[in-house]
């Protein structure tokens, strides 16, 4: 056991050599120790957070002009990026995976674009498997676009 | 008659030591003593213990994490991955594999059923269940606006058929905040 050992205590004086409680300080950490492991997860569990947009859902007053709608289709050939009534800007597929980096150089453009404007709607075709959503909406998070939202259903032009 | 006790006379013997002096085996008797030979007790190195305890008990602090504890995992749910996201909060929880849907643990409807047809309709019970959590959360919290968040947990093969028609169901219970639990990259 660990002790404190000042030389003293000759002489008929009382010692001042004192004893450190260890073993009740080991006993303490092996607890938490115990705790912890128990109560330890350790995949870290985080959320991609969005909205709904649900067509046909006014946002802006009756007398202004609504803004351009801005959308990111994700399809079993890739993406489509559609800027309002334009034509869509297709990222096709490079063979079985879909082309993340072009993607957000894209989006990464579009957002410097229009510094002010943050917002985007991911839409998906039938048959996408979940996890390419999520990559989709991973970039567009990524690209500075953080008020993206999901439709269920597609918007059309 | 009287008689007189005579106090026994006290044996003199020379000066020596007593303790432990009548051990038979005289390297035993080396040993306990602690002349001549090696001591048997041994100092237990225990500063070195309590520093590796110590930093094993600051790693586990470190490494904890509640987030686990707001979406239990199923075995049959492998999450996605992503690197932008944010804290999870506690919400009503929708499972989703590919066998059934469930609402915080409650078996909802069957998953493949739903991937039967491509028609966005709403999950009525789904709906139903999320109105009465729903009504029990404005029950708890009265005066307080319920936030509308939900918590999606879903296979990550899943088609989005099944997810776009939870999605109708969940807005039209008023839940129009979506949160996708994910498997975080660190970012």
């Amino acid at each position: 056991m660990a002790g404190i050992d000042t030389g003293g205590g000759h002489g008929g004086k009382k010692s001042v050599n004192q004893e450190l409680p260890l073993v009740p300080f080991i006993d303490f950490l092996l607890c938490c120790v115990m705790f912890l492991l128990v109560t330890a997860v350790w995949n870290q569990l985080a959320r991609i957070q969005t909205n709904q947009s649900i067509a046909g859902t006014p946002t802006v007053a009756p007398d202004e002009e609504p803004p351009v709608r801005r959308r990111l289709k994700v399809t079993a050939a890739g993406y489509d990026i559609i800027i309002g009534t334009d034509a869509p800007q297709s990222i096709p597929k490079n063979g079985e995976t879909y082309n993340v980096a072009e993607l957000h150089t894209r989006l990464a453009a579009l957002q410097s674009s229009d510094p002010n404007r943050h917002d985007l709607i991911i839409e998906s075709a039938d048959g996408v498997e979940y996890h390419h959503i999520i990559d989709a909406m991973d970039v567009t998070a990524g690209a500075g676009l953080r008020d993206f939202s999901l439709s269920p259903i597609p918007m059309g032009n | 008659m009287s008689f007189k006790l005579r106090e026994p006379t006290p044996k003199l013997t020379k000066p020596e030591k007593h303790l432990l002096h009548h051990i038979p085996l005289r390297f035993v008797h080396m040993r306990v003593v602690g002349g001549g030979g090696k001591s048997l007790n041994m100092e237990l190195p225990l500063i070195p213990f309590i520093d590796f305890l110590i930093t094993l008990v600051v790693f586990l602090l470190m490494s904890f994490s509640a987030s686990g504890e707001l979406v239990a995992q199923q075995a049959t749910i492998r999450l996605p991955s992503a690197e932008h996201t944010s804290q999870l909060e506690m919400s009503p929880v929708v499972s989703i594999d590919r066998n059934v849907i469930t609402l915080d643990g409650r078996r909802i409807v069957d998953t493949p059923s739903l991937l039967t047809s491509a028609e966005a309709a709403r999950i009525e019970p789904l709906v139903e269940a999320l109105e009465l959590k729903k009504r029990q959360w404005t029950m708890l919290h009265p005066g307080t606006e319920n936030p509308g968040i939900v918590i999606f947990s879903v296979d990550q093969a899943i088609d989005f058929r099944a997810i776009k028609k939870v999605m109708i169901s969940v807005a039209s219970a008023g839940f129009i905040h979506i949160s996708f639990a994910v498997n975080s990259r660190g970012g």
